[in-house]
């Protein structure tokens, strides 16, 4: 029914107007996040039902507002656990709605630093931009059941960690603010390296951030770098339909078509600087990555970029943001600016870094350089490993075809001997397929143009530490075994610098201080579980899949533990007589109900994950030690 | 996706519609929604190419005379979006006529 649709679709575009608001005035109320959301849904299911018969409201979201605080006012009347609410809550609706600092209190609940990254940026989506599940599973690439789980693993760990609504203050404020760009722009970043064949929701995550980001700077306008972060992106997003090319390739930002670039979004851009430099606060990283923007935006054409005051602006970031990715930036900016000996000089430290290993771009930016500086061998070297390297074939095509303007290597060029070596017929399969590996590194970093006898020993042996200085001993040694028989079969000894590695197991972290551990002031759940680790050796897993009819003395299942942590369990599980032994805190919401075996037929409540045990006990030990090592003191 | 909205009403000079309407621009700005806006002529001028050949003709003007046009640019996720803000705008200023149309990239 034609009609039926366009309410369903215009109940969708006021939900997504307004969710944000309503779950922020119902976090007030309710002080939970995972309850105000169910209120919230709870007031979209009652449109969904009346809308249709009754017509879309004259103001739907004040209506839908309305319902979901009439229910949550029901429930805090219902609930024994929202009893300290109640008192507070006449005043609370009294009050006249302060829906704008509700609004960046959700923000700051959603972003906050107690959660992983990628639940605090799925939350954001969820709560703020008014996305479902599915949506949000969507744009991060995970199926909806992965993204169903993470959104509630996030609300459980807020409300467990006791996550308050109030505004943070003082240095408090800066540090969580911080994370709540770091979210915002995290999202914009996931939308902006979407590709064409992704799912248009990804690259709409790019205007969903530009819009979190804009009504942040709505809510907290003192703050130079919110402006900072909005003018970078304003400023990024302006150029999203010059920066691929018709192939799908990446046009560098010197190649754009500046009349592709969007003015709207610029002069946004501009204002947004305008008010971060009117604060007149020291500029911070996403004001001064906004400022390179800027300085980018405002040169007419590629040739008249002011590099002298882009390469400034990056000597200043390099030092609150000294990433290797900022660090080449530089070094790309330096190279136009002085010279491009200045800039390769400046990219010789990251060819080292291994977080850089795979990081294609840092070979493009070292050929430029190269280039210009007539070393075309080299130069041809560098595009011929980040064609290798890239992931996207407009681009890979692009880079053979730059490799290949340089003048041909001599006959004994790395890659063509490395296939002959391989192929030379007297060694195993097993042994071609694990030299293949290594010789594939070499030919990747160096080159298959490199000449054989260029090659030295302290390049191999630097290269050896970027790619594989991490690895288990064991790989190590197979990777050295390789490069030194190519190396003999040449006749160069360029693998001289490399040294095998002694292959004895380095014993993990124990726990020291275990009875220190066990006595720490945790609830009366926590210290039952660790001692059943710690006293019969049982895995995490293991122990949290217990049940209450299979405990058996001073033990269960073939674990045995002491008569004293018999006495813990006993008061743990009181008169329960079947259901998980460990329970969550809270009931379930009806939207994340687990199994029936995972439930607790006493008290509703679902069995204890993993994840929230390992994260408790990471947190009372302070990070220094894993139930794994715990179990393992045990055995 | 971007859209562009227009719209032609008719002139009401009330105080109370203007302090609404203002506080809707804020709160649509705020949101992160509203691009630009502003008024609009009626009428103007058209143009037609046609075989190397420009006319400019002006109009076409309405038979009413206190009609006054505005337009705004808005960001949103879909086209049901927009209506949804269109609808909001009309529950401000009263009769009138809309029209709603997707922009692209340049």
């Amino acid at each position: 029914m034609a009609t039926m649709d366009a309410t369903g679709r215009a109940i969708d575009a006021v939900w997504k107007l307004e969710s944000a608001k309503i779950i922020a005035a119902l976090t007030r109320l309710v002080r939970d996040v995972g309850l105000a959301e169910e209120l919230a849904q709870d007031a979209l299911v009652a449109a969904l039902e009346q809308w249709p018969a009754e017509g879309v409201p004259a103001n739907p979201g004040a209506w839908l507002m309305t319902t979901a605080k009439r229910r949550a006012v029901d429930r805090i009347r219902r609930d024994k656990r929202l009893e300290e609410r109640q008192e507070d809550l006449a005043r609370s609706l009294d009050q006249a709605d302060e829906v704008p600092d509700d609004v960046l209190r959700l923000m700051f609940v959603s972003c906050h630093p107690v959660l992983p990254p990628e639940q605090r940026a799925a939350l954001t989506l969820r709560l703020l931009g008014g996305l479902t599940a599915a949506e949000v599973a969507r744009a991060f690439l995970v199926t909806e059941p992965v993204m169903t789980q993470r959104l509630a693993d996030a609300k459980r760990t807020l409300a467990e960690a006791g996550v308050g609504f109030e505004l943070p203050a003082g240095p408090e404020l800066a540090a969580r603010l911080a994370s709540v760009l770091e979210v915002v722009y995290l999202i914009f970043n996931e939308g902006y390296s979407a590709t064409s064949g992704d799912d248009l929701m990804r690259a709409d995550l790019a205007l969903e951030a530009l819009r979190l980001g804009r009504v942040l700077a709505e809510l907290a306008p003192d703050h130079a770098e919110v402006h900072g972060l909005v003018a970078l992106m304003e400023i990024q997003q302006s150029r999203a339909g010059a920066r691929t090319g018709p192939g799908g390739e990446p046009v560098p930002l010197h190649e754009q078509n500046r009349g592709r670039w969007d003015p709207l979004l610029i002069r946004r851009g501009f204002a947004a600087m305008l008010r971060a430099r009117a604060l007149g606060q020291p500029p911070g990283p996403y004001v001064l990555q906004a400022a390179i923007a800027v300085s980018h935006a405002q040169a007419p054409s590629a040739a008249e970029t002011d590099w002298v005051q882009i390469a400034a602006l990056y000597g200043l970031l390099v030092r609150l943001l000294p990433s290797p990715v900022v660090r080449l930036n530089r070094a790309l900016a330096v190279g136009m600016a002085h010279g491009a000996d200045a800039g390769l000089a400046l990219t010789d430290d990251l060819t080292t870094d291994p977080t850089l290993r795979n990081y294609h771009p840092l070979s493009v930016v070292r050929g430029d350089l190269l280039v210009r500086l007539g070393r075309h061998t080299e130069a041809s070297a560098e595009f011929e490993r980040a064609a290798a390297l890239t992931r996207n074939s407009a681009e890979r095509e692009f880079l053979l075809a730059r490799a290949g303007e340089a003048p041909a290597p001599a006959a004994a060029s790395l890659g063509p001997s490395a296939d002959a070596f391989l192929a030379r017929g007297d060694l195993s399969a097993a042994t071609v397929r694990s030299y293949a590996q290594t010789l594939r590194r070499l030919c990747v970093d160096l080159g298959r143009g490199t000449l054989i006898g260029t090659l030295s020993a302290r390049r191999v042996a630097q290269l050896f530490g970027v790619a594989w200085g991490d690895a288990a001993a064991k790989t190590w040694n197979r990777h050295v075994a390789a490069a030194r028989s190519f190396a003999s079969w040449t006749g160069v000894s360029f693998a001289d610098g490399l040294e095998r590695r002694d292959e004895v197991r380095v014993s993990a972290r124990a726990i020291a201080d275990l009875d220190a551990v066990l006595a720490l002031d945790a609830a009366p759940r926590e210290r039952a579980f660790w001692r059943v680790l710690a006293e019969s050796g049982a895995s995490a897993t293991t122990a949290l899949s217990l049940d209450v009819g299979e405990l058996d003395g001073d033990g269960a299942r073939g674990l045995r533990w002491s008569p004293a942590t018999t006495a813990l369990l006993r008061a743990l599980t009181g008169s329960r007589t079947a259901g998980p032994v460990f329970l969550t805190d809270r009931r379930p919401g009806p939207g994340r109900m687990p199994g029936p075996a995972d439930l607790c037929p006493h008290t509703g409540r679902a069995r204890l994950s993993y994840e929230r045990a390992e994260y408790l006990f990471k947190t009372a030990t302070g990070g220094r030690y894993t139930l794994h090592l715990l179990s393992r003191a045990g055995r | 996706m971007r859209f562009l909205m227009t719209t032609v009403a008719p002139v009401r000079r009330d105080e109370a519609l203007f302090i609404e309407m203002g506080k809707f621009v804020e709160e649509l700005t705020a949101s992160g929604v509203l691009l630009s806006t502003g008024g609009m002529e009626l009428g103007g001028v058209t143009l037609v190419s046609k075989g190397g050949e420009i006319t400019v003709t002006d109009g076409p003007f309405t038979e009413a005379k206190e009609l006054a046009g505005g337009y705004a640019i808005v960001e949103v996720r879909s086209r049901d979006e927009a209506v949804e803000l269109s609808r909001r705008f009309f529950g401000i200023i009263g009769d009138g006529d809309g029209r709603i149309q997707e922009l692209y990239q340049p």
